[in-house]
């Protein structure tokens, strides 16, 4: 959707008609991006397979091109080595786009909290939903699918978004002050 | 200057030579008439040992470990080295296998070799500094402060991964055309996973083939130093993660001979039934992914499902699916569940069908025959120059099976055949599978019948973590089984190497004990190194889809390259 057009509208029935049907496409047809790095890829394959199928969801359509993807199931552990080119494949990937972590490793390090792996993907792409599990049954990567489909049920592309809080001057005056308080030595 | 064999120490009963950083070349050279497979090559950063018993002097250790299909053993040849003078000559010369080998040496403990065509680092990455192994480097991720990932560092590390063909001694063009470098993964579908293959292409032929791994090293090896021996196991089923329990057999063989632990016979039996499971649900995997990569759609949709089914029982009888880590210093982890025969006998019904409906679907195929036969062949002495072992090398034709030439946990009782080839092709290892698959079934079916009553673990003190039922009865075995349990069993000093025949070929833990609760040294020979490093030489000359049906035919599995 073209940007100059994305969050200008207000909330009226043509808009959020317009965003559901947005979100509803996007949702039902993720294309995964075939990205396979350890045993979890294993599930995931498995998870594509007759017994599990993964096309009920609509997500079966695995490309192994990033620039034609919108979701990187990050399947296994991420090294040091292969960090930087995970890197360089989300940023090919065209906007709007999702990120899947599947196990343990690649959301936190898992068992292998060593030397050559990164203790976490999230610390190079930003994580949609986290998948517990090494490795995470077939089931278990359909509820995260499910859970993104929600998430992504709650974008917005014509309406406006929200307004954000924004923290009130006073307030920041205050917190200046506690912090000064704070720093001397003997507060009488 | 061989000193004899250090009896103390070896607990493996593989002749043992120490041999001087000066005449190990030409000991190895001479060794070659016999011993005609360079099975691993490895070091040990001895600094922090205490037991060294009749034992040289060193700061380092090189070992080299040979195989002789003559005589079916093992020989250990150990060469110290000083921390002032970290260098070898390279053996490159005598095994073009020692490449990789070497290269991975010097990645991770900085001992340099001299005469080596291309010595840089191989599992880590170009920009790292320091060597992994040796014991001052940090083990854990925690230990190494916080990661980020600047735009800059993306840049260097991208960099650092650019492949220069000057370096590699390849010219950029010939005659009055231009070679093509195109680089082949680590992201790419055909590769298996993350593993990197850049090839100079002369039109679409190719001329060389360097493959690049590393993109999966965990530092399983050294997690080996860290974890005890009993919380070390669930590491191992993470190595070939297709093997499952196959992996904490291979390590188990290792550890239990150091350990001295005698197994009972239902136990073992359990080991081989579960274990020839995997090697069947391994080698699925391999079927439906092997037929996809050559352009089947369907088999691997079927091959998933049969694997399921599998799983089924692997799920009944461990509770885990693809990493039961299963099996115990001792044992197994529980005995069977109630009903797991029928279980078994309904797949043992199930399955060869199933087998035959696959050989029409691929193995009678003419695209899939046009596709496999003739491409990468090996010749049984190119297979045993690279150190190829499983059905890669019996496809040559070679009869060799660890399984019936050096029978472990009880092998020696089964009844099966050993499937070879005739042409070394992709084709012959295709099908050396799928027969493997077929005498996997006969085993389970024996054990099935078969099933020793009696305990499923050692009652030996270092079996861990000890019956439970025999705690309560005095102090003695109330201590033995919190100790077993709080701190994990202490193994006596020794080393052993522990070799199996595993899905993809000869799996080996060679273990290090100084006497702790952790291992000293971890080293894991897998098969699939050996095998990746004989890639080039069977696509040279060939075209892309050719590298595709051998890199499936190859059954390969990353983390069982890079650990
Ligand atoms: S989370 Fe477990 S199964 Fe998944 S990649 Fe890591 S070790 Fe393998």
């Amino acid at each position: 959707m073209a940007s100059f057009i994305q969050n200008q509208f207000e909330r009226n029935v043509v808009t959020t008609s317009v965003d559901y049907v947005f979100n509803w496409a996007r949702k039902s047809a993720l294309w995964p991006l075939t990205f396979g790095l350890a045993c979890c890829a294993i599930e995931m394959i498995a998870s594509s397979t007759s017994r599990f199928d993964i096309a009920r969801f609509g997500a079966e359509v695995f490309r192994p091109s990033p620039r034609q993807s919108d979701l990187m199931i990050v399947a296994g552990t991420v090294t040091l080595k292969m960090g930087p080119v995970l890197k360089r494949i989300w940023d090919q990937m065209p906007d709007p786009k999702w990120c899947i972590s599947m196990g343990a490793c690649s959301s936190v390090g898992g068992p292998f909290n060593t030397y050559g792996v990164l203790q976490g993907v999230d610390k190079i792409v930003p994580v949609d939903v986290y998948v517990t599990g090494c490795p995470p049954r077939p089931e278990n990567l359909f509820y995260a699918l499910l859970k993104l489909q929600d998430k992504i049920d709650q974008m917005t592309t014509l309406v406006k978004r929200p307004t954000e809080v924004r923290l009130d001057e006073s307030m920041l005056e205050n917190f200046k002050q506690q912090v000064r308080i704070a720093q001397i030595n003997n507060p009488a | 200057m061989a000193a004899g064999a250090n009896a103390s120490l070896v607990k493996d009963g593989i002749q043992t030579l120490w041999v001087p950083r000066e005449e190990v070349h030409e000991k190895l050279r001479g060794l070659k008439s016999e011993y005609r497979m360079l099975y691993d090559l490895t070091a040990i950063d001895e600094r922090d040992r205490v037991h060294r018993e009749g034992e040289p002097e060193s700061d380092f250790t090189a070992v080299y470990h040979l195989y002789s299909f003559d005589r079916n053993e093992y020989i250990r040849i150990k060469t110290p080295l000083a921390e002032s003078a970290l260098s070898l000559d390279s053996i490159t010369d005598i095994w073009p296998a020692a490449d990789w080998y070497e290269r991975e040496v010097w990645d991770m403990f900085g001992i340099q070799f001299s005469g080596h065509p291309h010595l840089q680092r191989i599992l880590m990455p170009r920009t790292w500094v320091g060597h992994p192994l040796r014991k001052d480097h940090p083990a854990r991720a925690t230990e190494m402060g916080p990661f980020q990932l600047s735009e800059e560092k993306e840049e260097r590390e991208q960099e650092a991964l650019r492949f220069r063909p000057e370096e590699w001694g390849f010219e950029r063009s010939h005659d009055d055309s231009d070679f093509i470098f195109l680089n082949l993964g680590p992201q790419h579908p055909g590769t298996h996973g993350v593993l990197r293959i850049v090839l100079q292409l002369d039109g679409e032929a190719i001329v060389h083939a360097v493959p690049e791994i590393g993109f999966h090293h965990r530092g399983a090896e050294k997690m080996g130093e860290r974890q005890s021996w009993h919380t070390y196991i669930p590491y191992t089923d993470r190595v070939d993660y297709l093997g499952g329990v196959m992996n904490n057999l291979a390590y188990l063989t290792a550890l239990e001979k150091l350990a001295g632990v005698p197994i009972p016979p239902r136990a073992q039996t359990i080991r081989v039934m579960l274990a020839e499971l995997f090697r069947i649900i391994s080698h699925l995997v391999w079927y439906g992914t092997f037929a996809q990569d050559l352009g089947q759609m369907s088999p691997v949709f079927y091959t998933f499902n049969d694997r399921e089914r599998a799983f089924g029982i692997i799920e009944a009888v461990c509770g885990a699916r693809m990493h039961p880590n299963w099996f115990r210093l001792g044992g197994v982890a529980q005995d069977l569940p109630r009903g797991w025969d029928k279980l078994f006998l309904d797949f043992i019904d199930y399955f060869p069908p199933k087998l035959a409906e696959y050989d029409r679907e691929v193995l009678r195929n003419k695209i899939f025959q046009k596709r496999t036969k003739g491409v990468g062949v090996l010749t049984t002495e190119q297979a045993i120059e690279w150190g190829l072992t499983g059905p890669n090398l019996r496809a040559c034709g070679l009869e060799w099976d660890f399984r019936k030439k050096q029978p472990y946990s009880g092998y020696e009782n089964f009844e099966f055949d050993i499937p070879t080839g005739t042409h070394g092709d992709c084709y012959d290892r295709a099908v050396v599978r799928v027969e493997e698959m077929r005498q996997s079934l006969r085993i389970i079916e024996q054990c099935v019948r078969n099933m020793p009553e009696g305990p499923y673990k050692s009652l030996h003190p270092l079996a861990t973590p000890p019956l439970k039922e025999h705690t309560m009865e005095d102090i003695e075995t109330l201590i033995t089984h919190f100790l077993g349990v709080s701190w994990g069993p202490v193994i006596p000093p020794g080393e052993a190497l522990g070799a199996i025949e595993a899905t993809k070929g000869n799996n080996g833990y060679y273990l290090v004990s100084d006497g702790s609760t952790v291992s000293y040294r971890t080293r894991i020979r897998t098969p699939s190194f050996a095998h990746m490093q004989a890639l080039p030489l069977q696509v040279r000359g060939r075209m892309i889809p050719d590298l595709l049906a051998v890199l499936g035919a190859m059954d390969f599995v990353l983390a069982d390259i890079d650990r």
